[in-house]
């Protein structure tokens, strides 16, 4: 049985909730079709974190809503917030599914990968080891698409997601970087990540 | 596998990346019709809606019909359930449109800046001598010379998610948002 979090409310933004849903639920997509296409585990562990994030963050924007709501005018308004955020939240369920394939060892037949390696550019996980390079440097001073060809595109600290990571965000030990990339390009990175 | 399964196993390869394309496509367009207030692209992820339908329809049976050894199934069944993800997702694009056509005066939240809320959605179709015919994206600097930002391309019964290597062909309709003034700047680059 999974655990369930007791989602508490407190006063955050719905525009910043709801933001966030929209993007964590847009990169789970990419995320998840890289993790079936490939049969990468630890893509498609990730996913079921950022699916139980995309859950709170929907409770959460649902109390938000209720009272925020003054009369039937707002709550005109709000039902349709409501709507496009538990679509939000459908998506980020469609990504879990995919990445489930991967988990229950169903796997995607071969030809269908070897027809994507061609043409997606594929995502990977790397863990940053306390030896690595990479440590203490901003992101944007490593110039990594000029160097070799991959992006960053969410960096995970503890229980934190960070999408899009600015330039000037320091890369600590224990970070768990997702990279965009040809497939040379993001071999290459993790190695530098997760030098011993 | 046998030469004839060969041919029916690219058709299946070619369904999946359409579906794929089409359904994440939709999310981008559902969402664009939402903070730019539009009916038509609301309408058009509708009309991309019925066909993800019929598509995946298509598509299940293709795999069905694919004479496939018992060691395969497994990785078929893989491609049934990456089918289904897609035709969920394209349902949630549906949903999110559904809001823009019933007309409820979308919240200040679901506005995502000023900019786009003065923004408008035109639809330009590419005449046989327009200078963009047969460029890719990347080539035809629309953006660069228009202001103009393409959401997607109408190509027959389909619709094309816009990367920078694709082509622009005769006929097609660029769907695209931006100021008015640079629509009339894109329907003069799509004539002449």
């Amino acid at each position: 049985m999974p655990s369930f979090e007791k989602v508490k409310y407190r006063p955050v933004p719905v525009r910043d909730l709801f933001l966030e849903m929209k993007n964590l639920s847009e990169l789970m997509i990419d995320l998840a079709y890289s993790a079936a296409l490939f049969n990468d585990r630890e893509l498609a562990e990730d996913i079921f974190e950022l699916e139980n994030r995309v859950d709170t963050l929907d409770y959460l924007l649902e109390m938000t809503l209720m009272i925020a709501a003054r009369d039937a005018h707002d709550a005109e308004a709000l039902a349709g917030v409501s709507a496009v955020a538990s679509a939000a939240d459908k998506i980020s369920d469609a990504a879990a599914d995919i990445a489930a394939i991967v988990t229950q060892n169903i796997g995607v037949h071969p030809i269908v990968s070897q027809v994507f390696e061609k043409v997606e550019e594929r995502l990977m996980q790397a863990k940053v080891s306390g030896e690595s390079s990479l440590v203490g440097k901003r992101v944007g001073e490593l110039d990594l698409a000029a160097r070799m060809g991959v992006d960053i595109i969410a960096l995970r600290r503890d229980k934190d997601w960070i999408i899009n990571p600015q330039k000037t965000e320091h890369i600590r030990g224990g970070d768990i970087l997702i990279v965009r990339g040809v497939y040379s390009g993001i071999k290459e990175f993790k190695k530098m990540a997760e030098q011993k | 596998m046998s030469q004839g399964n060969e041919a029916r196993f690219e058709e299946i390869v070619e369904r999946l990346v359409e579906l794929k394309d089409t359904s994440e496509l939709m999310i981008d367009l559902a969402y664009s019709s939402l903070f730019l207030k539009s009916r038509d692209l609301a309408e058009e992820v509708q009309r991309l809606e019925e066909h993800v339908d019929k598509l995946h329809t298509d598509f299940e049976l293709l795999v069905l019909q694919s004479e496939f050894k018992k060691e395969e199934a497994r990785g078929f069944l893989g491609l049934i359930r990456l089918g289904v993800a897609t035709e969920k997702i394209a349902d949630a694009a549906a949903q999110i449109s559904e809001v823009v056509l019933r007309g409820i005066e979308p919240h200040p939240v679901l506005q995502l800046s000023i900019r786009e809320a003065e923004e408008t959605v035109a639809y330009v179709s590419i005449a046989k001598d327009s200078p963009l015919a047969n460029k890719t994206l990347l080539e035809a600097r629309i953006p660069e010379e228009t202001g103009m930002w393409i959401l997607a391309i109408r190509r027959g019964n389909k619709s094309v998610r816009p990367k920078p290597d694709t082509k622009i062909e005769v006929g097609d309709v660029l769907i695209a948002s931006g100021y008015a003034e640079g629509v009339e700047d894109l329907k003069k680059l799509s004539k002449r």
